[in-house]
């Protein structure tokens, strides 16, 4: 882990919006400091150095999408968008262009605690993965490349399996169709999104109990899939 | 006077040739008798019954051959029996005067005779009309829509005047003659006709034949109107072409199409009235929707705004379950509110059609996974069972659309069945489609509200919740938005009765959209399920 103390930025207009994620952060050990405009934002990640960033995609002088991409450039601070539902094309731009994670307006505060600790558990892990993952019955030993549901050993075709340990690679995070297409496939196929469905069910076929209802291989809508982690 | 108009028929004509033939023969009838005994009689004698020659023919002819007969007699008269004989030299001025009471004994005659013909033919004419006008009437009792009612005009003057006979509508007419459609375009092709057909339909009188007014026309062109409005015109050519309406013919089109138009006009009245009350009672049912949806909205707000005031002002008062209760009421209200919102919104854009439908293929099982998860608290109580074939195709849909349209179906069965009610997701692939059905095993839709489930605001009857939580309470858009998603998609949304009980819901997703794309090189086989 990182600091005893990890700073949040927080970058949100809304006073009240603003207030309830101050209030939460702070009553659990987060120290925050607040920006409303992207401009503020900007010179607050510059100055203060935090160690995650929460940024509301609507500000009145941007996007939002106009501070990712000058933070990405110079630091690998970990980045979490909060959106409204139906703005999945900006979210999806948001994530495409470095940003680690997005949360949907409203969220409860189990799912942003959840977030911001997956984004500052990653950012302190570099890149090395733990050798075994598991969650929900399922388990992976990155090591010995083998895949196990319930005690049980399961064959993965080469693909589903490069599919499956990209996802445990970034497990608790969002990962955008685009971004799996390209680490799995290639930079050629990032828009045959079929292509990626296709064999993520079949890894849930494989994988959950019910490939209807996943426990593990979860589909965020329209924007991509995340792998749950044991919380 | 019938003579005035300008011909005639036919059988009028060979009538008056018959007519002068009667009077010679008449004249000659009372001539020859005289001639024989021309010396027992005096002339008085022979003027009285060359007079009543005359009197005869013009008692049954009208006046042409009538001065024709009194020509014919003060000729004979004075040739063959005012002396000097077979002369017409009179040597008596008495005579003179005889000829002239003669010719105006067959003047008045005739013009009586006339008059009386006169009378007894407008009678006849008016008769004709009269039952025209009445057997008209008789079928447009029955008419029920414009068309019904012109096709009865165009049988009624096609019995009236020899010829082919069209309805020309006033929208018609008001366009550019160059937009004009076939009947009207053949009809009206030359200018005299269009002329009378622009004049027929501006002024509101008959033109063509039979009127005085744009004669050089072939079409004789009556228009539709009342009082306050017009419907065109009734437009017929006299066949043959050189045969001219009578005026009498032309009067009972003028009252066909009169009748006709009366008829249209209450037909459009009764159209006029019966879409005035629609419209009331359309007001009507958005006055009660926005009463409806102001308490849908101001109740959970009343309700959060007293849970939080309780939480600050009587903090140190409340037990920490008390606490706990008041958070948790406004967690609940405020979803409800959100939920409402959102249904709104989603309702808003389906109206408008600003729904963009941004398809992609993918497995159904994907979309349906990711609705299962968000109503899984609602449906906690629910046996929920899913049902999809392994090899169901690939669709081609907006999968957060379709997502909203499976959690609208899953959370109604979630609503309106008890807990314990089976509810089932399952699909199968139908010609060209994909049909998804979410059932329950639930009281089902009652009878008869098979479409109207689908209106807007439709709430099932006996669950507006008055009664705040216990209540199911939706907003009543819930399956107006799936309808309208489906429908974006080219699909098609209904109801069905389970034959157990309950409601299936059904719908349809047709395999078109965008052309898949070549796969990958892969190492692996995709269509191999594990």
């Amino acid at each position: 882990m990182g600091k005893p103390c990890p700073l949040i930025l927080l970058v949100e207009d809304e006073p009240p919006m603003r207030r309830f994620l101050r209030t939460t952060l702070r009553a659990h050990g987060y120290q925050v400091v607040e920006a409303g405009t992207v401009r503020e934002g900007l010179a607050q990640a510059a100055g203060r150095n935090p160690d995650l960033i929460l940024l509301d995609l609507g500000l009145p002088d941007g996007d939002g999408l106009g501070l990712v991409r000058p933070i990405r450039r110079s630091a690998r601070t970990p980045i979490i968008v909060i959106s409204a539902r139906g703005q999945e094309h900006e979210k999806v731009s948001a994530l495409d262009l470095g940003a680690d994670d997005y949360l949907t307006k409203p969220f409860g505060v189990q799912e942003l605690l959840a977030r911001v600790r997956v984004g500052l558990r990653h950012a302190s892990q570099s890149d090395a993965p733990e050798a075994v993952f598991e969650s929900g019955g399922l388990r992976v030993d990155l090591e010995r490349r083998l895949v196990f549901r319930e005690h049980d050993e399961v064959h993965l075709t080469p693909t589903e399996y490069k599919l499956l340990t990209t996802l445990v690679r970034h497990s608790g995070k969002v990962l955008t169709h685009r971004q799996l297409l390209h680490d799995v496939w290639g930079a050629n196929y990032e828009g045959q999104t079929h292509y990626l469905r296709v064999y993520m069910a079949q890894l849930r076929q494989k994988l959950e109990r019910d490939s209807a209802r996943p426990r593990v291989l979860l589909t965020e809508p329209g924007v991509g899939y995340r792998l749950a982690t044991r919380e | 006077m019938t003579s005035q108009v300008p011909g005639g028929p036919r059988r009028r004509q060979r009538g008056e040739l018959a007519e002068y033939i009667g009077t010679l023969a008449a004249m000659a009838t009372a001539t020859v008798p005289c001639l024989v005994w021309r010396a027992r009689l005096t002339t008085v004698d022979v003027a009285m019954v060359l007079l009543l020659g005359v009197v005869v023919v013009a008692a049954r002819y009208r006046r042409g051959p009538a001065l024709l007969a009194s020509l014919l007699s003060i000729a004979a008269f004075d040739f063959l029996f005012v002396p000097p004989y077979y002369t017409f030299d009179v040597h008596d001025g008495a005579y003179l005067l005889t000829f002239v009471v003669m010719l105006a004994v067959a003047l008045t005659m005739s013009h009586l005779t006339g008059q009386i013909l006169e009378h007894a033919l407008e009678a006849e004419e008016r008769a004709s009309r009269a039952s025209a006008v009445a057997s008209l009437n008789t079928e447009l009792l029955d008419a029920t829509g414009r068309d019904e009612v012109l096709d009865a005009l165009v049988r009624h003057v096609a019995a009236t005047v020899r010829g082919p006979v069209s309805t020309l509508a006033a929208e018609e007419l008001e366009r550019d003659p160059a937009a004009w459609t076939p009947p009207t375009r053949e009809l009206l092709a030359t200018v005299p006709e269009s002329v009378a057909a622009r004049m027929a339909h501006g002024g509101g009188q008959s033109a063509g034949p039979g009127t005085p007014r744009c004669t050089d026309s072939e079409v004789l062109v009556v228009p539709l109107r009342t009082a306050t409005h017009r419907f065109g015109l009734v437009a017929v050519r006299p066949e043959p072409p050189d045969r001219l309406p009578l005026v009498a013919e032309v009067a009972t089109v003028e009252a066909l199409a009169d009748q006709a138009a009366l008829t249209l006009e209450r037909t459009l009245l009764a159209e006029q009235h019966q879409q005035a009350r629609a419209e009331a009672e359309a007001e009507r049912l958005r006055s009660s929707l926005l009463s409806s949806l102001s308490h849908d909205f101001r109740t959970p707000l009343a309700t959060i705004e007293g849970a939080a005031s309780g939480l600050i002002e009587e903090g140190g008062a409340l037990t920490a379950e008390g606490s706990r209760d008041l958070a948790a009421t406004i967690l609940e209200e405020s979803r409800r509110l959100a939920r409402l919102v959102s249904n709104l919104l989603n309702m808003i854009r389906v109206e408008t059609g600003a729904l963009a439908v941004q398809k992609s293929w993918q497995p159904l099982e994907e979309v349906a996974g990711v609705a299962l998860l968000r109503v899984e608290e609602q449906l906690a109580g629910h046996e929920v069972s899913v049902d999809l074939p392994p090899h169901l195709p690939l669709v081609p849909v907006d999968e957060l659309l379709v997502e909203q349209v499976l959690i609208n179906l899953l959370e109604n069965a979630a609503k309106y069945t008890p807990p314990g009610t089976p509810v089932s997701v399952t699909a199968w692939e139908v010609e060209g489609a994909v049909c998804v059905e979410v059932a329950d095993g639930g009281r089902g839709v009652p009878a008869g509200a098979e479409e109207s489930v689908f209106r807007k605001f439709y709430r099932a009857a006996g669950t507006a919740g008055e009664d705040g939580a216990e209540a199911p309470g939706g907003s009543g858009l819930g399956l107006t938005i799936s309808q309208g998603i489906v429908t974006a998609h080219g699909g098609r949304m209904w109801v069905e009765h389970r034959p157990g009980g309950g409601a299936a819901f059904r719908f349809t997703l047709p395999l078109v959209g965008p052309r898949i794309p070549a796969p990958p090189p892969g190492r692996d086989a995709v269509a191999s399920h594990g």
